[in-house]
């Protein structure tokens, strides 16, 4: 079961982690935190191959994705 | 860590020895401060502060410390601050103009409590002024950083004491977590008489407050709190230390300013230094008992003040006391409060227009009739220009 | 809940209160550079075996220096505009073994340190600098900075910048730096495998990273970030194509400063025997 979870504190709805998902996953969403920001939604979970690209992408470290199991969570990152 | 490696290699540097030396006073402040602990020295060249450098270039590495002329003053005080921070007890001399430019680190060592020793071997300005004797910067000792902010700073008035009070530096900005300034003049760096060293497990060194040894975690850290002078962790130690010089919170938050949390941090500050004046400063006096006048000096200038104290004593049978600074900041006003009871004249000499006479006359505003400036520029005053001064002030 | 990992590294509240996020613009990157530096940080440590007290993290003052202000579970400097280099000397002379990472912007490196960042490099002290190069003076308005483009409109150059910038790259090259090399935001993975190679090289390493700065420059950071692809393009192929080569520029591994000193300890304990 894969988590895309977006901490609605820290995001600042800046859309990089939108534009960087090389399967689309994510799209802005309707939803607005405290501090004005729309935040982002994964939309296609299914299409999430946990490669931890929004994750490092991130300028604010709002996002997190189950990481792949042990062996393969190290490609996403060499 | 630095301390372990050094007891682990093994160096060939060795303390000057007990006893009588001849020797000048640049070289028995590098001397003091190696025994103090002296581990990083960071320099650049500047008449007449020069020697100090070359000095502890040559005697530092023998003890397994590091010396570095670095590009400019102002880096130059940048790396104590580091080096402070990294656990070394670090030095750096200059000159005034050298020290106008490392003000914003003075600022900045107030400010992240930093212990480190800066010397200013004072020559007459504005500008390039000249490489001669001056005391013309003892003003901006303690007013010349921006902000408000305390510090501490000593004069020393002969090669004995750039020894001695060299090593009380290094054991007050430990103590106190606070940058401290040896205000010295050329008169004497430059001069070569004895220094007597006494026993080595006679002098003491004071060493750096920890928050291991106070049983203090690092999850429990605080690093600007727990006492008025808060215990302070290392760079390498594992206490996450983050040094910051905008206005912070105890546990070193600088987010949810709030003007009650600004003074607090700038009142603490002062209170930990000027709360402990009679304390850190110190006074050195003689023939107040019966005394009408009193001469009050610091520095190169103590040693003609004396003399010209004595000579209208025993031949003009004026009752002259003498008061010398040792500590030039914090001011020791209720020192001096307690030493005189009434005087008709105060008299400062000083190697500038009139700097100390300043809070010298707001201290004992109510306590004298008058304070007389005797101002001599890039000049240590003759006794004879004393006594005639002297004279001439108390005819009146 | 799922936390980002990077947030093992970060003191996200202190008794004084919330500290993240932390106080840059959304979509800086400067805030992209720290999760970086914080991925290449934590393989070396938990793949490299290096000591996480080890680490010690310097800055001096602007939008990417604010990253060492009180966010950072490391030992940290938040040291004067322009400085970082000598405060990091000075660490490094009491201490050689400590790993220094500092975050530093155009301005800060380039103008007001440009002194201490080329004797920095003559030296080849061992530090590791990132430094976030957007191009202007970012939290104090936007101005002009030594790397602005010519002809651009800032808040100090409101007629057009008149002047050429400096290529941040060959000033290190000229003064010293012995692995220098250049990314933009947009390259996470090469970023991390630089800050790798750059605490691991004992010396004085560069990373310049150019970096979006959307409030300034009126953009999303989507777009400010392609825009910077538009005006680079890898180092192999840079020659004749009139745009920013990134990659990496030049490496050449010498002593550092502190090896070089050993030397001067050995001679100077030589001369008392």
């Amino acid at each position: 079961m894969i988590d895309i979870v977006i901490n609605p504190n820290y995001c600042k709805g800046c859309s990089i982690c939108i534009e960087f998902c090389p399967k689309h996953v994510l799209q802005p969403s309707q939803d607005i935190n405290a501090k004005g920001y729309f935040l982002p939604e994964p939309v296609d979970i299914e299409a999430c191959t946990q490669c931890q690209l929004c994750v490092i992408v991130c300028p604010d470290l709002a996002i997190a994705v189950t990481p792949k199991e042990k062996q393969g969570s190290r490609n996403a990152r060499k | 860590m630095l301390e372990t490696a050094l007891k682990e290699k093994k160096y060939r540097g060795e303390f000057i020895k007990p006893g009588r030396h001849y020797l000048e006073g640049s070289e028995a402040c590098v001397e003091g401060a190696l025994l103090a602990g002296l581990k990083v020295y960071a320099g650049y060249p500047i008449t007449p502060a020069s020697e100090i450098m070359e000095h502890a270039s040559r005697r530092l590495p023998q003890f397994g410390g590091r010396f570095i002329q670095m590009e400019d003053e102002i880096s130059a005080a940048s790396t104590l601050v580091g080096a402070s921070w990294a656990g070394a007890k670090a030095m750096t001399a200059t000159s005034s103009p050298g020290f106008s430019l490392m003000q914003e680190v003075i600022s900045f060592s107030i400010m992240t409590e930093t212990p480190l020793v800066i010397v200013d071997v004072q020559r007459p300005g504005p500008g390039q002024g000249y490489i001669t004797t001056s005391q013309e910067d003892v003003m901006q000792a303690r007013y010349g950083h921006h902000g408000e902010g305390p510090l501490i700073a000593l004069s020393p008035c002969s090669v004995q004491d750039m020894f001695e009070l060299t090593i009380e530096a290094f054991n007050l900005s430990e103590k106190w977590r606070s940058p401290v300034l040896l205000m010295t003049e050329e008169t004497v760096a430059h001069m070569r008489e004895q220094l007597v060293v006494p026993e080595l497990d006679t002098i003491e060194i004071v060493g750096r407050k920890k928050p291991q040894e106070m049983g203090i975690t690092p999850e429990n850290y605080l690093p600007y709190g727990h006492e008025i002078v808060p215990p302070m962790a290392n760079f390498g130690e594992g206490y996450n230390i983050n040094h910051v010089s905008l206005v912070h919170c105890e546990d070193g938050g600088v987010g949810n300013y709030s003007l009650k949390a600004h003074r607090e941090n700038i009142e603490r500050l002062h209170r930990k230094i000027e709360g402990n004046v009679n304390e850190i400063a110190r006074v050195e006096s003689h023939f107040l008992e019966d005394c009408e006048h009193v001469l009050i000096c610091y520095g190169s200038v103590a040693r003609t003040g004396l003399e010209a104290v004595k000579e209208v004593r025993e031949v003009h049978g004026i009752k002259m006391g003498f008061i010398r600074l040792v500590t030039l900041w914090p001011f020791p006003e209720e020192k001096l409060r307690n030493l005189i009871s009434t005087v008709k004249t105060v008299f400062v000499p000083e190697m500038n227009l009139g700097m100390m006479k300043h809070p010298i006359t707001e201290a004992l505003r109510d306590k004298c009739e008058q304070v007389v400036a005797m101002p001599e520029i890039a000049a240590l005053h003759s006794p004879e220009k004393l006594v005639e001064q002297i004279l001439e002030g108390t005819a009146c | 809940m799922l936390k980002h990992p990077m947030l093992e590294y970060i003191k996200e509240e202190g008794p004084s209160g919330m500290r993240f996020p932390h106080i840059l613009c959304p979509g800086c990157g400067a805030g992209q550079v720290l999760n970086y530096t914080l991925h290449a940080v934590d393989d070396l440590i938990k793949e490299g075996g290096a000591k996480k007290e080890n680490f010690v993290f310097i800055s001096g003052v602007g939008c990417s220096s604010r990253l060492t202000s009180h966010y950072l579970k490391f030992d940290s400097g938040w040291t004067l505009h322009g400085r970082s280099l000598p405060f990091a000397t000075g660490a490094l002379l009491a201490n050689p073994d400590l790993k220094i990472i500092i975050f530093t912007g155009d301005g800060d490196a380039a103008a007001i340190g440009g002194n201490h960042f080329i004797h920095a490099f003559r030296r080849n002290m061992d530090v590791t600098i990132l430094c976030v190069n957007n191009g202007l003076y970012g939290m104090t308005g936007g101005q002009v900075a030594p790397t602005t483009l010519p002809f651009a409109n800032t808040p100090t150059t409101p007629y057009g910048n008149i002047e050429d910038p400096f290529d941040l790259c060959k000033l290190a090259e000229a003064a010293g730096a012995s692995y220098i090399s250049r990314w933009i935001t947009a390259q996470p993975m090469q970023i991390i495998k630089a800050v790798k190679k750059g605490i691991a090289n004992k010396g004085a390493s560069f990373i310049e990273v150019l970096s979006q700065c959307p409030v300034h420059e009126h953009e999303t950071p989507v777009e400010s970030m392609n825009a910077l692809k538009e005006i680079t393009v890898p180092v192999k192929k840079a020659e004749g194509s009139g745009k920013i080569p990134v990659g990496e520029l030049h490496y050449r591994p010498r002593p550092s400063w502190t090896e070089r000193y050993e030397s001067v300890i050995e001679k100077a304990n030589e001369a008392l025997s």
